[in-house]
């Protein structure tokens, strides 16, 4: 089967930031491939490996997300597509959508696979709009992939247990991070994917209606999560401090 | 006048009391703003919930009856949500944030070209736009959000706002929705239903989380216990739930659930920011753990630095005394 | 052999990111690894960066508005500290606002990537753009040795050949071990440990609070009670919008002396000056690391071996004599050093220890050895306990002195010296000190 994956580079959510004035201040150079696109990839190598085929990736983004696709070429995927931006657009996930989806209408592919949401923003609307646009079936927040008599068969994590699914192809997927351990490129990975094929092509290259690239949702400002009270901490005689804390949350806290 | 339209969903039978919330919330935006307040159930038995909808002040509730919808299927209550708007043309369809309405929110925005921000902690509406605000970056902080269109699809997360009923006599109407296999496209084998535990933890008021330090039986037994005589719901970190030891249901954090209970309770667990993302707004938050210095002591009101082998047994007995 | 590298520089740190800029730059075929997500993720320095070899390795860097380096320093303090006072020799001068400047405070999870970055574009710019890599994420296990010479690496299953191998991996140097030019037990008494807390102020905040114009900035560095008995020192300095501020602790000390890195780092912000300093900041971030101490008896038997060269902190170079630490620049010259010594070796087509052995006169020849072998007493005398206590003492105390005027007659200087001498320590004890002082500064 031939999957193509959607990738995207999102800041480290372990790099330092600042608040200012409502505005993100953070380190533009900490940028890692997105954890759970990592997961599709890995789901996708893990699938071809077994019953042939391929795997592409294809990120929007600006020129620094090349490093991206990169580390999942390292990873093994066979080709790249940089959908490029010049980075200061105001992107959400419906403008990522309109773009994947005008992108990938003419590619062949049996499974589009996404991760289940963007580390950063934690929207998870991207790979069920594009799968609409494209008016592919499809599931989401998947924990596992099998391939079975041409069928995609997914199973979901859903409200009341895990749903099997059975996908015909073309279809797409939203992967979640539980569904593997994304493998870390060796050398020999990072050494193949300098050669591996990337096709670029800008956004502003695409004929698209601007309008309909706007995003819907406009982040205004940035405020800081309100900070939780100081807590006590209490170390000793185990059977002491738990005694002790079972009893504040009686008369102090007020939870029993 | 603008109306402001609630899907109501139903899991196991129930109405998900968090999609009561959001009820709740829109029905006060509806009466400060003027805009009527709407729900809509879509279940094979919609109609046998719409009493207990009434309570939290929908003046009209919309029901979509039928076998197609017995079972959670992204294109049957895509297909549904589609002709609820068409018949109803709200300006605001509210969700609570569950697995099932993520996993229509994308396409149906898609579908009805509208407006849409998931996993909303609070929001309100002017009439024109919503302004939100949503945790990002691992919950680290708060963006805040302008949404326009028309409509515009907000999820909200649980435990985000209080239930808060306003009895009311809501006019029923029942639509009509076919299902067919094109509507469907995938088909749904079987449903693995969650093993254990049966408390939801989007509503229980009092969590016991188990991490890593969870190691054997004996710490298994004693995490139930905890659980049962606070009658607790049981929650896991990734490390449990990715190894085995817990149903993936139960898992809490950025991946997993996210829960505000009255009552926290983590036991071996570091406090990884992706695990503080899932219970970082509980009400109390009590930390078990060895390790002086572990994050999770940051966000923790009543932090025990302890072997939980050691800790859990006189803690579980002075619990039962004083629910005794 | 097809994929076989003239070199591979084993640490992503300031010395093997100079060697391969170097490398590059020569047009050498050559593969950097690094085991961290990142070049730097998890370095940690102070930091100064003293010295003018980084516009050697980026030349203008300066220019680069947002470049890896935080602040230029031109205002530089040394303080003894007791219980209540700080006693400070003071330097400021707009001769250090010359380019190139004499130390930029650096960040390493900023500077490093930046660095890589720069390394990156010379390899894009040479001939072998698609051959030479930098890899991250990646652990060398293991140096492959035939015949007593260095063939090239392992990591995980696979193999990597190459001409030479530059060792880099900075102070817990397993595989110089390995490659059996450092005995496998250092003893702890060499080796400190730094910890250091990331301070957040609004910059404008900051900018005043030390008097900083533009891009300028201070290092401060502290001796006396900021460790409370244990020997090491403390040290401050001035990011973009944020201080460094930490120790450097002896392990072996502290050990004996039953503390903790976190509880001196305590210790030491509640003193009063420091207090003062740091309130209105928020802590951004906490890092530990290990240290050398600079004692020329911790390094590696020799440097080179066929096919090996050593440099930066792997081979304990690294000067703590007081009134700084020098270890970035110390690594980026013998990175640098050791870089040319495997280009020649290239031209020659010979890369045994009878041309690799250039790398040690040539580290001789610097400032490097110079230094380590001329200031080999003071690196001593800082580790004694009449340098770490005694003398801050007795500093403040005629500090306090000195400055206090109160209404009855003020005694002479000399004698209030000579009281402070008397609590603190014997003259004979100073006498001593002054005179090895005199000798090994
Ligand atoms: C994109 C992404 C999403 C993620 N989503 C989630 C998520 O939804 N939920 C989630 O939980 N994680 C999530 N993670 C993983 C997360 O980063 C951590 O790896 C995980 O939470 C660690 O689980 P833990 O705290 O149980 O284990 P550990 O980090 O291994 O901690 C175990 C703790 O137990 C303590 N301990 C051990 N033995 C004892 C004992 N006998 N008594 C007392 N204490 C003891 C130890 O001191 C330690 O602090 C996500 C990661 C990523 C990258
Ligand atoms: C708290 C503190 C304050 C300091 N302050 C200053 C200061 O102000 N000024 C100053 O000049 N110096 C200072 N130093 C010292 C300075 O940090 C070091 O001397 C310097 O980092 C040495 O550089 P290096 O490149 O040799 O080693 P490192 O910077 O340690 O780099 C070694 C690299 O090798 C990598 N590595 C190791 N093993 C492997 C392997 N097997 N495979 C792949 N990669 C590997 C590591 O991940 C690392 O990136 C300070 C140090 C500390 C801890
Ligand atoms: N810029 C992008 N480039 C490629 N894929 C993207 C991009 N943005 C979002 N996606 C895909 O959509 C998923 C997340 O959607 P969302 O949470 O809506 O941002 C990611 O896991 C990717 O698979």
């Amino acid at each position: 089967m031939k999957f193509i994956v959607s990738i995207k580079m999102v800041p480290d959510v372990y790099a330092p930031f600042q608040i200012k004035d409502g505005e993100l201040l953070m380190d533009g150079d900490r940028m890692v491939l997105n954890a759970y696109d990592a997961s599709a990839v890995e789901e996708a190598l893990v699938l071809t490996e077994k019953y042939g085929g391929d795997v592409e990736v294809v990120c929007i983004g600006a020129a620094k997300a090349s490093e991206t696709i990169r580390k999942a070429l390292a990873m093994g995927a066979a080709k790249g597509y940089h959908i490029q931006t010049n980075g200061d657009e105001a992107y959400d996930s419906s403008s990522y959508a309109q773009i994947l989806a005008d992108f990938l209408k003419d590619k062949e592919y049996d499974v589009l696979s996404f991760g289940k949401q963007s580390q950063d923003t934690d929207s998870g609307l991207t790979g069920g709009m594009v799968a609409q646009l494209l008016n592919l079936p499809y599931a989401t927040n998947a924990v596992g992939l099998e391939i079975e008599d041409g069928n995609l068969i997914v199973k979901r994590q859903g409200d009341s247990g895990q749903e099997m699914i059975a996908l015909p192809t073309p279809c797409l997927v939203t992967c979640s991070n539980d569904m593997n351990e994304p493998r870390i490129p060796n050398l020999k990975g990072i050494m193949a994917s300098k050669r591996k094929p990337v096709e670029s092509v800008a956004v502003s290259d695409m004929n698209l209606d601007g309008a309909a690239l706007e995003a819907v949702s406009k982040v205004t400002s940035y405020s800081p999560v309100p900070a939780r009270a100081a807590g006590q901490k209490f170390e000793g005689e185990p059977e002491e401090i738990a005694t002790k804390v079972a009893q504040l949350l009686d008369t102090e806290a007020n939870v029993l | 006048m603008s109306t402001l339209l609630t899907y109501v969903a139903i899991s196991d039978g129930k109405i998900k009391r968090s999609s009561l919330e959001v009820l709740s919330h829109c029905k006060s935006i509806a009466d400060a703003g003027g805009f009527s307040c709407e729900a809509v159930i879509i279940d094979e038995n919609a109609s046998s919930f719409t009493d207990d909808v009434q309570k939290y002040g929908a003046s009209k509730i919309y029901t979509v009856s039928g076998d197609a919808f017995s079972q959670h299927q992204n294109g049957s209550l895509l297909k549904a949500l589609t002709k609820v708007n068409e018949s109803v043309s709200p300006a605001l369809i509210a969700f609570a944030s569950t697995e099932s309405t993520k996993d229509v929110l994308g396409a149906l925005a898609a579908q009805l070209k509208a407006g849409v921000v998931a996993d909303v902690s609070s929001f309100n509406f002017d009439g024109s736009k919503v302004s939100a605000q949503r945790p990002m970056m691992a919950a680290k902080i708060m963006g805040n959000v302008d949404v326009t269109g028309n409509p515009i699809l907000v999820s909200v997360r649980s435990g985000s706002y209080d239930l808060n009923e306003n009895p009311s006599t809501a006019e029923v109407v029942s639509l009509d929705v076919s299902v067919d296999s094109d509507d469907l496209r995938a088909t749904l084998r079987e449903i693995i239903s969650a093993t254990g535990d049966t408390i939801d933890l989007n509503e229980a008021d009092a969590i016991v989380a188990a991490g890593r330090g969870v190691k054997d039986e004996e710490a298994k037994n004693l995490i139930s216990e905890l659980a049962s005589v606070l009658n607790a719901g049981i929650g896991a970190s990734r490390a449990l739930t990715e190894s085995g030891v817990y149903d993936p249901s139960l898992q809490i954090g950025q991946t997993g659930k996210v829960v505000s209970p009255q009552l926290y309770i983590a036991v071996g667990i570091s406090g990884a920011i992706q695990h503080v993302a899932g219970m970082a707004n509980s009400k109390v938050i009590v930390a078990i753990n060895k390790d002086a210095d572990a994050p999770i002591f940051e966000v923790a009101d009543y932090g025990i630095v302890g072997d939980l082998y050691k800790v859990l047994p006189p803690f579980i007995e002075e619990i039962k005394k004083i629910k005794n | 052999m097809e994929d076989k590298f003239d070199c591979i520089v084993i640490g992503g740190g300031v010395a093997g990111l100079a060697a391969s800029m170097m490398l590059a730059k020569a047009n050498m075929k050559f593969l950097l690894i690094e085991r961290g997500e990142f070049a730097g993720a998890k370095n940690v320095s102070g930091g100064v960066l003293w010295g003018h070899d980084l516009n050697k390795l980026v030349p203008n860097y300066w220019e680069e508005e947002d470049g890896g380096w935080e602040r230029f320093v031109n205002h530089r303090r040394l303080t003894f500290m007791d219980e209540q006072s700080t006693f400070s020799l003071d330097f400021k001068s707009s001769h250090f606002n010359e380019k190139p400047y004499t130390g930029v405070v650096v960040l390493r999870s900023k500077f490093d990537n930046w660095l890589a970055g720069k390394v990156q574009e010379a390899i894009d710019a040479s001939d072998y753009a698609m051959d030479s890599f930098i890899a991250t994420n990646i652990k060398v296990d293991e140096v492959l040795m035939e015949n007593g010479k260095a063939v090239g690496i392992k990591t995980g299953e696979d193999e990597f050949h190459a001409d030479s191998v530059i060792i880099a991996e900075g102070v817990n140097n397993l595989l110089t071990r390995q490659v059996g030019l450092q005995d496998k037990y250092v003893p702890a008494d060499h080796m400190l440990t730094g910890i250091k807390e990331i301070i957040r102020f609004d910059q404008e905040v900051l900018e005043q609070k030390f008097q900083l114009n533009g891009l300028s900035g201070m290092s401060n560095e502290f001796v006396g009670w900021a460790t409370d008995g244990v020997e090491g020192g403390g040290f401050l300095y001035t990011n973009r919008d944020t201080i460094s501020l930490g120790l450097v602790i002896g392990i072996k000390d502290m050990r004996e002396k039953k503390r903790s890195p976190h509880d001196l780092l305590n210790h030491f912000k509640s003193h009063p000056t420091i207090a003062d300093i740091i309130k209105g900041g928020e802590v951004v971030e906490y890092s530990a690391h290990v240290v050398s101490s600079g004692d020329s008896r911790a390094m590696p038997k020799e440097l080179y071996k066929d096919g090996i060269l050593i440099a930066g902190e792997a081979a304990n170079l690294l000067m703590n004599a007081g009134k700084a630490i020098q270890g970035m620049d110390y690594a980026m010259r013998s990175g640098i050093l050791a870089a040319e010594t495997i280009i020649e070796a290239k031209e020659k087509g010979d890369f045994s220890a009878a041309t690799l052995k250039n790398y040690r006169s040539k580290l001789d020849d610097s400032y490097v050895m110079k230094d380590i072998n001329n200031f080999q007493d003071a690196v001593h005398l800082l580790h004694t306990d009449t340098m770490q206590n005694k003398v801050p003492n007795l500093v403040c105390d005629f500090g306090r002195q000195f400055f206090t005027i109160k209404n009855e007659p003020t005694p002479k200087s000399e004698k209030m010296l000579l009281g402070a001498i008397k609590r603190h320590a014997s003259l004979w004890e100073l006498l001593k000190l002054g005179f090895k002082a005199r000798k090994s500064l």
